[in-house]
């Protein structure tokens, strides 16, 4: 039989459900409010058939571009050839988790826009750029003996007691 | 002993999937849920009004309840029990009764909300199927009926609550199927059957019966009825006072009680390692004891 490739091929585990999560899907999901611009994970849920989007954007994160009744439109970058494509796609909200992806960088900007109203305020001038991690510091080894090892003459008579 | 194979396996147990907390006490029908809390993403926060209709066995408690993640958060509730303050004293489960509450916490939402001016709703209640208009300045309150777990029948006491919040003024999609007096056969409410409901009628005719038939089952079943002097014909007066005070004043009143200042604790506290082992050490002890005197015994 030659291989199938229909829409859902070779989606058997990563469309499943976990283990002991099946049946009706938590409240949460549809309770999120997603707004334009946000960032999003799309991933399967096989529990839902409706408004499922292909397979290769299971695990694929995107941006907001579309917000309609029981659906948001999802703009992901796909790899065709030798150029990548901004496809935009419509999936149901069920199929989407709100991304971490820029939680980090959010996190920073209000930090740091906090650390330049108190510089501001000190009047001293701070920079608030990462740096990278430098070289390790120089340390001294504490507790260490010295042992010297020197190789002994080879003796025929003793090594040979063992067997032969 | 006979061989009994276990049914329950341990890898029944490693397999076993647990339902929803809810649904294990059997509270929440999870499918019902998701399609009425389920708000269209394109109306953002906007938050989307269940009317919440329980029955207890001597109270009924109605809600207007919203969704959020961090849980649900009522606007406004009604109990039956609040009903002693506006004159009706027994009878606090029955059709009437749901009609009351209903009535009240519509009427309650509405002026919490400033518009009961505006939606005065059916102010003479005649069982005819009664949907709000809206007026030009506002559009009508929208909630949607949240029965539970209840099997939908005809003149069920849920749809009491309903037509007495929809009387008052809210915007409830329905139909008049399921109230009491729709007759399947010509597929019409009879407002007078429904009416009657609605005024504790069908209580009154049943203690004419009773009255006449039964006096001693009469005197036990309608004892309360009895003890307020509410008698078979003045059902209908007292539940039209009943209303009108509602109307009139349908504001919640907040218990003098102060919140007690620690919980009542329903479960057992979770005992420390310490404890635990404590305890094993006194059954151990006590077992000890007990062996030593059955095994002096023996002797």
């Amino acid at each position: 039989m030659p291989a199938g490739h229909g829409v859902r091929a070779r989606t058997r585990d990563s469309f499943s459900r976990p283990f002991r999560k099946k049946g009706y899907i938590p409240l949460s999901t549809y309770l999120r409010t997603y707004k334009i611009g946000d960032h999003v994970d799309v991933k399967v849920n096989g529990a839902v058939h409706k408004g499922m989007p292909h397979k290769f954007y299971h695990g694929r994160t995107g941006r907001v571009w579309n917000v309609t009744k029981r659906a948001i439109g999802v703009e992901v970058n796909k790899q065709v050839g030798n150029r990548i494509i901004r496809k935009r796609i419509h999936v149901r909200v069920e199929h989407v988790q709100p991304s971490r992806c820029t939680e980090e960088f959010k996190l920073r900007k209000l930090k740091n826009d906090q650390l330049k109203a108190e510089a501001k305020a000190k009047g001293e001038i701070i920079s608030t750029k990462r740096q990278p991690e430098g070289p390790k510091p120089g340390f001294m080894v504490e507790g260490a003996t010295l042992e010297t090892v020197t190789p002994i003459p080879y003796d025929v008579v003793n090594d040979l007691k063992g067997g032969y | 002993m006979a061989f009994v194979k276990a049914q329950k396996t341990k890898a029944y147990f490693k397999r076993f999937q647990v339902p929803f907390k809810r649904r294990r006490e059997g509270k929440t029908d999870y499918r019902a849920r998701i399609r009425l809390t389920n708000q269209d993403k394109n109306k953002y926060n906007t938050p989307k009004y269940r009317f919440v209709v329980r029955f207890s066995n001597k109270d009924i408690t109605a809600q207007i309840v919203s969704a959020t993640i961090t849980g649900d958060t009522v606007l406004a509730s009604a109990y039956s029990h609040e009903l002693p303050r506006y004159g009706l004293e027994a009878g606090l489960t029955n059709y009437a009764a749901a009609y009351c509450t209903g009535l009240l916490l519509g009427r309650r939402v509405l002026k919490m909300l400033e518009m009961d001016d505006e939606y005065q709703g059916n102010v003479e209640a005649t069982g005819e199927d009664f949907s709000v208009e809206p007026t030009d300045t506002r559009r009508p309150f929208r909630a949607l009926l949240d029965i539970g777990l209840i099997r939908t029948t005809t003149g069920n006491r849920v749809f009491g609550a309903l037509k007495g919040a929809l009387d008052a003024g809210l915007d409830i999609p329905h139909s008049d199927k399921r109230f009491a007096g729709f007759s399947k056969d010509n597929k019409q409410l009879d407002a007078d059957v429904h009416h009657k409901y609605i005024y504790g009628g069908h209580v009154a005719s049943y203690m004419r019966i009773l009255m006449e038939d039964e006096p001693e089952k009469y005197q036990s079943h309608f004892s309360e009825y009895i003890k307020k002097g509410i008698e078979a014909d003045n059902i209908e007066s007292l539940y039209k006072k009943v209303h009108a005070a509602i109307r009139a004043d349908p504001a919640a009143k907040k218990s003098e009680k102060a919140p007690p200042t620690q919980h009542k604790r329903f479960n057992l506290k979770k005992l420390t390692y310490e404890e635990r082992k404590a305890k094993l050490i006194e059954r151990l002890h006590a077992l000890n004891a007990a062996g030593g005197a059955d095994s002096e015994d023996e002797d």
